[in-house]
C-alpha cells in the first residue's frame, strides 16, 4: 500500500495558541482514516492544513507525494475538502450547485453529467435538487455537500464531521457512500469527528487527538483491546488519563 | 408598556456601542467629517469675499467725456477700478487687458455714452445709456457668484440718477472668446444646477457599488462557502478576479448608465434655460464634448474600479455581511468629503494643503473631471484617470497578495488598543 497523506512534526501556532504541536501520521491509500478527539483538540486545523487552507508554522505534509505547500495547486487537483460548517450558494439550485462544482473537475461535459447524476443520487433529494439551496434544511444542505466531495472521485477526499446535522437515517446512509466509495472508487478518505462511536464503525484506523498532538494510533479493534475498553470513547479518557 | 423592551434595548445598546466598527464608522468619522466640512466651506466663502473686495475691475473708457468721468468717480466710491482708455475691443485685446490687471471683470464705457447720458436727462428720459460688461466665466463654485458687482453698480448709480438711465449690457468671455448678450451670473446659477447632480450621483452610485461587493465577498464567509472554495482546482487569483469582474461588470453598467442619465440631465437642463436667457450651452461649448464624455465615463470608471478593490480587500477581513458594512464604513467619508466639498467649491480656491487631500482621494476625480472637460480641460481629467488607475492598481496588488495566503480565511480587524485598555485592572478602579 502506498502513502497517500504524509504529516511529520506538524506545529501549527495562532498568535499564542499552539493549535497543532508536532502532529505526524500516515495515511494508507485506499483506507479510511479518522482524527477524533474533543472541540479544540485540533482536528479541523490539521484537516485545513492538509487542504492547503492553512500554511503549517514548522513540519511537513505530503498527499501522494505532493508537499502543501510548495505543490499546493497539484495537491487540490487531487482532493476535496469538505468544511464542518460548510454552505452552498443560496441563490443557487442544488442541481446549479453541482453543476458549478463538476465544472472544476471534469475534463467534458459527459463526464460533468456524469458527475452531477451520481451525486444527485448520493443526496437523494430528487426533485428539490431543482429548489433553491436557501431552502434546504441543514440535513438536506450536508447531503448535497458530501454528494459534492464524493462526486468527482478524488483521490483523497478530507471530510470534517462528514455526518455533523443529519439525523440517524442520512448519518447512516452518508456513512455507507463513504464505505462504499473507498470500496468501488479507490477513494482514500481523511475524515475528523468526535463522534467517537460513528468513528468506530467507520474508520481503519483512527488517530486519537488531545491539544494538537496524537495521544494514540490505530485499528478501532486495536484499541480497544490495548486499552481494555468497550468503545474509543474509554480508550479516549484513559488514554488522556495516562497523558 | 411592552414586556421585556427595556431589557432587550439594553442588550442591544450595549451590543452596538461596544462593537468598535460601529462607533468608529457611525459616530466618530461624522464627527470629524463634516466640522472638516463646514471648516473648508466657511474658508470658501471668506476667500470668496475677499477675493470680491479686492478684485479690479477693469474699466475701458471709450467715451472720455463729463459723464464717463462721473461714472468712472462713482465706480472708484464702492470699487477697485484701473482706467484705460480709447481700446477697440475684441477676444485679444479683453483678454491680454484683463492678464494684464489680473482681473477677470471688465466695464467698457462705449463711445456716445455721454451724449446718450444728456439725451436722457435733458431731452427723452426714454432713452437709455449703456455700458458693456464683460465677465470671464471661470468655472462653477456656489461661493463665486456672490463677487460680481455690476448690477449693484447700475441699480445704485439709477438711483442716484434717474430710473433706468443706465444699463449694462452683459457679456461672457468663455475659453477666451466674447459671448455677447450671456449673463455671466446667470450662465453660472444655471450651470452650478447641474454641476450639483454629478456629485450627488457619483456618492450615490459608489455606495450602492461598494455595499454590492463587500457583501459579495463578506457571503463567502458568512455562508461558508469561502473555504470550499479555496481548496478547488482553481487559482487563487482568479477568485479575486472573479469577485472584481463581477462588480466591474455591475460598475461598467453603472457609469454607462449614469452617462446617459447625466447627458439626459443636460439636455433637460438645456431645453428648461427660457429663450430669452439667450443660452445655449451646447453652442457656448459648455456641455462636455465626445472626448470630454468619454473621458468622465473612464473617470468615473476607474474612480468605481478602486472603490470595488478597496471593498473587496476591506471585507475579506470581515466574517460576515454585517461586519463587512461596518468595515466599507470607513470609506464613505473619502467619498462624502470630496463631493459635499466639490459640490460648493472649486478645487482651485481652496487652501493648498486641503487641495492636496481632495486630489489624493480617488474619489474627488470624477467630480473634478466633471468640471474639468466642460472647460475643455482634458489635461486635468486625463491626470485624474491616471492617478486613479495607479492607486486601483496598487490596491488590487495587495488584494491579489492578500488572496493568495490563507490570510483571506484567518485576518481579522482587531481593536486591540480599545480591548486591552478595557481590561486593565487600574483603570477598572
Amino acid at each position: 500500500m502506498s502513502v497517500a497523506v504524509e504529516a511529520a512534526d506538524v506545529v501549527k501556532v495562532f498568535g499564542e495558541i499552539r493549535a497543532l504541536d508536532g502532529l505526524s501520521f500516515t495515511v494508507e491509500t485506499g483506507e479510511i482514516f479518522g482524527l477524533i478527539g474533543p472541540n479544540g483538540a485540533g482536528k479541523t486545523t490539521a484537516l485545513r492544513v492538509v487542504s492547503t487552507l492553512l500554511l503549517p508554522t514548522a513540519g511537513s505534509v505530503n498527499v501522494f507525494g505532493l508537499d502543501v505547500v510548495d505543490r499546493a495547486s497539484n495537491v487540490r487537483q487531487i482532493i476535496t475538502y469538505l468544511p464542518e460548517e460548510a454552505g452552498a450558494y443560496r441563490n443557487l439550485s442544488g442541481w446549479e450547485y453541482l453543476e458549478f462544482m463538476a465544472r472544476f473537475s471534469a475534463k467534458s461535459k459527459d463526464e460533468s453529467r456524469g458527475m452531477i447524476k451520481e451525486a444527485a443520487e448520493i443526496t437523494g433529494l430528487g426533485e428539490r435538487l431543482k429548489d433553491k439551496t436557501k431552502g434546504y434544511s441543514k440535513g438536506m444542505k450536508r447531503r448535497l455537500l458530501v454528494a459534492r466531495a464524493l462526486m468527482n472521485k478524488p483521490r483523497l477526499s478530507v471530510l470534517d464531521e462528514p455526518t455533523s446535522g443529519l439525523d440517524v437515517l442520512h448519518a447512516y446512509h452518508v456513512r455507507d457512500i463513504i464505505k462504499r466509495y473507498v470500496k468501488e472508487h479507490d477513494v482514500t478518505v481523511l475524515l475528523s469527528s468526535h463522534n467517537m462511536l460513528e468513528v468506530e464503525h467507520l474508520c481503519d484506523r483512527v488517530a486519537l487527538l488531545n491539544k494538537g498532538k496524537i495521544v494514540a494510533l490505530g485499528n478501532p479493534q486495536e484499541l480497544k483491546e490495548k486499552y481494555e475498553s468497550a468503545n474509543l470513547e474509554e480508550v479516549f479518557a484513559k488514554v488522556v488519563k495516562l497523558a | 408598556m411592552l414586556k421585556g423592551f427595556g431589557n432587550f434595548l439594553m442588550k442591544e445598546l450595549k451590543e452596538l456601542i461596544r462593537d468598535p466598527k460601529i462607533l468608529l464608522g457611525m459616530i466618530v468619522v461624522p464627527l470629524i467629517m463634516f466640522p472638516v466640512l463646514g471648516g473648508v466651506m466657511s474658508y470658501s466663502v471668506q476667500s470668496a469675499q475677499e477675493r470680491a473686495q479686492r478684485a479690479t475691475l477693469l474699466v475701458v473708457n471709450n467715451d472720455e467725456g463729463n459723464w464717463s468721468d462721473f461714472l468712472i468717480n462713482f465706480l472708484n466710491v464702492s470699487a477697485r477700478i484701473s482706467v484705460e482708455s480709447n481700446i477697440v475691443l475684441d477676444n485679444d485685446t479683453a483678454m491680454e487687458l484683463l492678464a494684464e490687471y489680473n482681473s477677470t471683470q471688465l466695464l467698457e464705457i462705449p463711445m456716445g455714452f455721454g451724449e446718450n447720458m444728456i439725451e436722457h436727462v435733458n431731452v427723452n428720459p426714454n432713452v437709455t445709456a449703456a455700458v458693456k460688461f464683460y465677465g470671464v466665466f471661470v468655472g462653477v463654485s456656489i461661493f463665486e457668484n456672490m463677487g460680481s458687482p455690476i448690477d449693484r453698480f447700475v441699480y445704485d448709480f439709477n438711483r442716484l440718477l434717474a430710473p433706468d438711465v443706465l444699463k449694462a449690457e452683459k457679456s461672457t468671455i468663455i475659453k477666451g472668446e466674447i459671448i455677447s448678450g450671456v449673463d455671466p451670473a446667470t450662465l453660472s446659477s444655471i450651470l452650478f444646477s447641474q454641476t450639483i447632480a454629478l456629485p450627488i450621483t457619483i456618492m450615490i452610485l459608489l455606495t450602492y457599488s461598494i455595499q454590492i461587493a463587500a457583501t459579495s465577498v463578506a457571503m463567502e464567509k458568512e455562508e461558508k462557502t469561502l473555504e470550499t472554495l479555496l481548496t478547488l482546482p482553481m487559482d487563487r487569483l482568479s477568485i479575486l478576479a472573479g469577485k472584481l469582474s463581477g462588480s466591474i461588470f455591475v460598475a461598467g453598467v453603472g457609469a454607462l448608465a449614469y452617462m446617459i442619465g447625466y447627458n439626459y440631465m443636460l439636455g433637460a437642463v438645456t431645453s428648461a434655460i427660457p429663450a430669452e436667457a439667450g443660452i445655449d450651452l451646447a453652442a457656448l461649448g459648455l456641455v462636455p464634448s465626445l472626448l470630454g464624455y468619454l473621458l468622465l465615463g473612464i473617470s468615473l470608471f476607474v474612480a468605481l474600479l478602486s472603490a470595488l478593490a478597496l471593498a473587496v480587500i476591506l471585507s475579506a477581513f470581515a466574517e460576515d455581511v454585517r461586519g463587512a458594512q461596518s468595515l466599507v464604513g470607513f470609506i464613505y467619508p473619502l467619498i462624502f468629503l470630496p463631493s459635499f466639498a466639490l459640490m460648493y467649491v472649486d478645487i482651485g480656491t481652496l487652501p493648498f494643503a486641503f487641495k492636496i487631500v481632495l486630489y489624493a482621494i480617488p474619489f474627488s476625480h470624477p467630480t473634478i473631471a466633471s468640471r474639468a472637460v466642460i472647460m475643455g480641460d482634458y489635461l486635468t481629467a486625463a491626470f485624474g484617470i491616471v492617478y486613479v488607475s495607479a492607486f486601483t492598481i496598487g490596491v488590487m496588488y495587495a488584494a491579489s497578495r492578500f488572496f493568495a495566503t490563507e490570510k483571506i480565511l484567518t485576518a481579522k480587524l482587531k481593536f486591540k488598543g480599545l480591548r486591552r485598555r478595557r481590561k486593565t485592572p487600574v483603570e477598572e478602579f
